[in-house]
């Protein structure tokens, strides 16, 4: 095993993120908790952008209606934030299910005009819709309680994203590394293709949209706590911009890479606050350089540099596997990748 | 002998290292035996900069006056810029870094008004005081919280005296023409709360989106409505293509702005029609003109210290603010603590700031300080001129 091997590393990093509360100021604390927010963000537009394939621009949108389902959910019908956070992350998992069905009749720009048009229609809902979502001028959320658990919440809200950062994280490495990940990578290396080996297009892109649906919820959610308020700024065109970005600068179809770009991405824009008023100059510059010389983002250049970093769509020993003939017949209706 | 007197010297340097460390430790946080660190966050960048970057410059320029006079109490002002974007997450995370990575002492800050709104709470915890010098979200300051005081005049403030101008120039049918965005809302629902108040309806409300290109049909509804007022809630890029479109179309009521349009000059400008502009007023919460021979000394420290700028309405923003601080660290005595600047804040009465219209005067149940806008207007090709200023109560 490489020491400096994705494995190693990433470990290294969650020990590292399990301890920093005791030793990180408030500050810090609050930044470290925007990157595991962004690394649920990017897992889930990874999986729907990097394996699938599907060009959306949805994701902002779901991030939103996550963080706006959990929190007027509080707020109309007094409901806990234990109940209102999941049920939340259901309705952005059931609207990504729903978006999924224009992506079956469009694709490329297409799919990209229309998602971009699902988002502006969200963005005037959250902006319009007054009665409920209060407009523009947003809301303020009840503050979590961690009782009976003696934290803080800040703490308490950043050991809960971590560990579900984890948990997500781990869901996704496993995910595309079965045959629904096969069947994503299949999808985006050409539908046609795909379909002739019997792949369901329906059933894995409504899949893809939903899981990045059922991310950003989850992680529209805890953005929703952490502000203690909810505007409809936080979801437009610019955040959808910034988690592209996060996606090509870990790297398109990599889960690690997702950790790594939110990481470097949320990491880059705090130190650039000491460059007062050019952050947007170098924020730009430094995307050019990533899609110009490192289009493999972070993880394609440590996987040329760094042994240990290879990705693979299968699980370890599946090289053993007895002989295809061996194996059993797939279901009726269902070939597998 | 020798060793003896060493070890005295020692024993009482050490001593003196110690007391002069537990002076620093009994310091409040970011004041030194010769400094006072204030942040600042607003947007340094993007569209919002008018109301971020340039009243943070205005706050240089007023702590570079007092600390060419030797500063408040023997120390220096130091100021701390952080960007907000405008974002309310942005600006949580900067109050964040300013008080607990940069240590400041107290702010003066708070540009777009969600973004301060949204950072609200962490102040509240951190009971860190703060001077808002451009935020007019009402929230902000209602209800009325711990730390945090407004040298702005608040959006429900700006949007009574609009309708109090309105009537007292003899308006019999006033109407409305706002943005719906936050910025819009901040005063569009206060201003129809007003009407209310008043027993009156408008005659007509009509909305303008903020990158609207024309406003043909807003006027022709208007000019149907007889309108005699129209009491505007823009951004100045509507608001000019409002008024072109006004005078294309022989619409010339008495055109009603607000802070969003605080430069009449920059305004009349924007509209590029000759004349267009002969029935506007706007309100400003300061009480100068950038032409006005009184900021003859600010305009003078902008430009020394910011080549190629001049003096705007938003650096005066940062000026009166700063000025407010300035006022309650002086007051706060030789040994800050926040509390005593809460305190101070607290006691301002009848405070005359040179930039502004009316006196400034803060309650413990009161921190909406700034409650006197003045209304300027400016004659086509002539400078502006303060009309006069509406005391809200």
């Amino acid at each position: 095993m490489n020491l400096f091997g994705r494995r190693n590393v990433l470990l290294a990093l969650f020990a590292l993120a399990a301890i920093a509360p005791h030793f990180v100021n408030t500050y810090h604390l609050f930044v470290c908790n925007l990157i595991l927010v962004y690394v649920l963000l990017s897992i889930g537009l990874n999986i729907l952008v990097g394996y699938a394939g599907q060009l959306a621009f949805a994701n902002a949108a779901m991030f939103g209606i996550g963080a706006y389902g959990t929190g007027l959910l509080q707020v109309h019908f007094g409901l806990p934030f234990w109940l209102a956070f999941p049920l939340g992350a259901v309705i952005a998992t059931s609207v990504g299910l729903a978006i999924s069905l224009p992506a079956l009749r469009v694709s490329g720009l297409y799919l990209a005009l229309s998602s971009l048009a699902f988002a502006q229609f969200t963005q005037w809902v959250f902006l319009h819709w007054e009665k409920v979502t209060f407009g523009a001028g947003g809301f303020k959320t009840p503050t979590v309680s961690f009782a009976p658990l003696p934290v803080s919440k800040p703490i308490g809200l950043y050991y809960l994203t971590l560990i579900l950062a984890a948990v997500l994280f781990l869901l996704a490495q496993n995910l595309v590394r079965s045959r629904i990940g096969r069947a994503f990578v299949a999808v985006r290396d050409g539908e046609v293709a795909a379909e002739s080996l019997g792949i369901d297009l329906l059933r894995y892109k409504a899949l893809a949209f939903g899981l990045s649906g059922f991310y950003a919820g989850i992680a529209g959610g805890i953005y929703s706590a952490m502000l203690n308020f909810v505007s409809p700024e936080g979801y437009d065109l610019f955040q959808m911009v910034l988690q592209k970005a996060m996606v090509v600068v870990g790297g398109l179809g990599s889960v690690a890479g997702s950790v790594l770009g939110a990481g470097a991405i949320v990491a880059l824009l705090e130190a650039l606050r000491e460059v007062k008023g050019i952050q947007e100059i170098a924020f730009g510059a430094i995307l050019v350089v990533f899609i110009l010389f490192m289009p493999g983002g972070l993880v394609g250049f440590l996987k040329r540099k760094v042994p240990g970093w290879e990705e693979p769509l299968h699980r370890k020993g599946a090289g053993s596997a007895p002989a295809p003939a061996a194996a059993p017949a797939p279901a009726a209706g269902e070939a597998r990748p | 002998m020798v060793l003896q007197r060493s070890l005295k010297i020692g024993a009482a340097g050490l001593f003196m290292a110690a007391a002069a460390m537990q002076a620093a430790q009994a310091q409040a946080p970011g004041v030194t035996a010769d400094t006072i660190k204030i942040g600042t966050f607003g947007a340094l960048t993007g569209p919002g900069y008018l109301y971020g970057k340039l009243p943070m410059n205005g706050i240089d320029v007023v702590f570079d006056e007092i600390n060419a006079q030797g500063g408040i109490h023997g120390r220096k002002l130091q100021l701390v810029r952080e960007d907000d974007r405008c974002d309310p997450a942005a600006a949580i995370g900067a109050v964040k870094k300013l008080i607990h990575q940069d240590a400041v002492f107290a702010m003066i800050g708070g540009g777009c008004s969600n973004a301060t709104f949204a950072a609200r709470d962490t102040i509240d915890e951190a009971k860190i005081p703060l001077v808002v010098m451009a935020s007019v979200h009402d929230g902000i300051t209602t209800p009325t919280p711990p730390t945090i005081f407004s040298a702005a005049t608040t959006s429900s403030i700006e949007s009574q005296a609009q309708l109090e101008f309105a009537i007292a120039q003899g308006a019999k049918r006033i109407a409305v023409i706002s943005m719906r965005d936050s910025w819009g809302r901040a005063r569009y629902n206060p201003m129809i709360e007003a009407f209310k108040k008043k027993g009156i309806k408008p005659v007509a409300d009509e909305e303008l989106s903020p990158d609207a290109n024309d406003a043909t049909a807003q006027v022709l509804r208007l000019k149907m409505s007889n309108a005699d007022a129209v009491l505007m809630v823009l951004y100045p890029k509507p608001a000019a293509v409002f008024v072109r479109d006004s005078q294309k179309l022989a619409f010339k009521p008495l055109f009603i702005g607000q802070t969003g349009i605080a430069d009449p000059a920059a305004f009349e400008d924007q509209v590029a029609s000759p004349g267009a502009t002969a029935n506007f007023r706007t309100i400003s919460m300061v009480g100068m003109t950038p032409q006005d021979p009184a900021a003859e000394k600010w305009r003078k420290a902008i430009e020394a210290k910011f080549p190629g700028d001049r003096l705007s309405v938003y650096n005066l923003f940062g000026i009166g603010s700063a000025q407010v601080m300035a006022e309650a660290l002086r007051r706060a005595g030789p040994e800050p603590t926040r509390e005593k600047l809460v305190a101070a804040l607290n006691g301002l009465k009848d405070f005359k700031v040179d930039v502004y219209p009316g006196p400034i005067s803060c309650s413990e149940t009161d921190h909406r300080c700034h409650k006197t806008p003045a209304w300027l207007a400016k004659e086509p090709g002539g400078p502006v001129k303060v009309l006069g200023a509406t005391k809200v109560e």
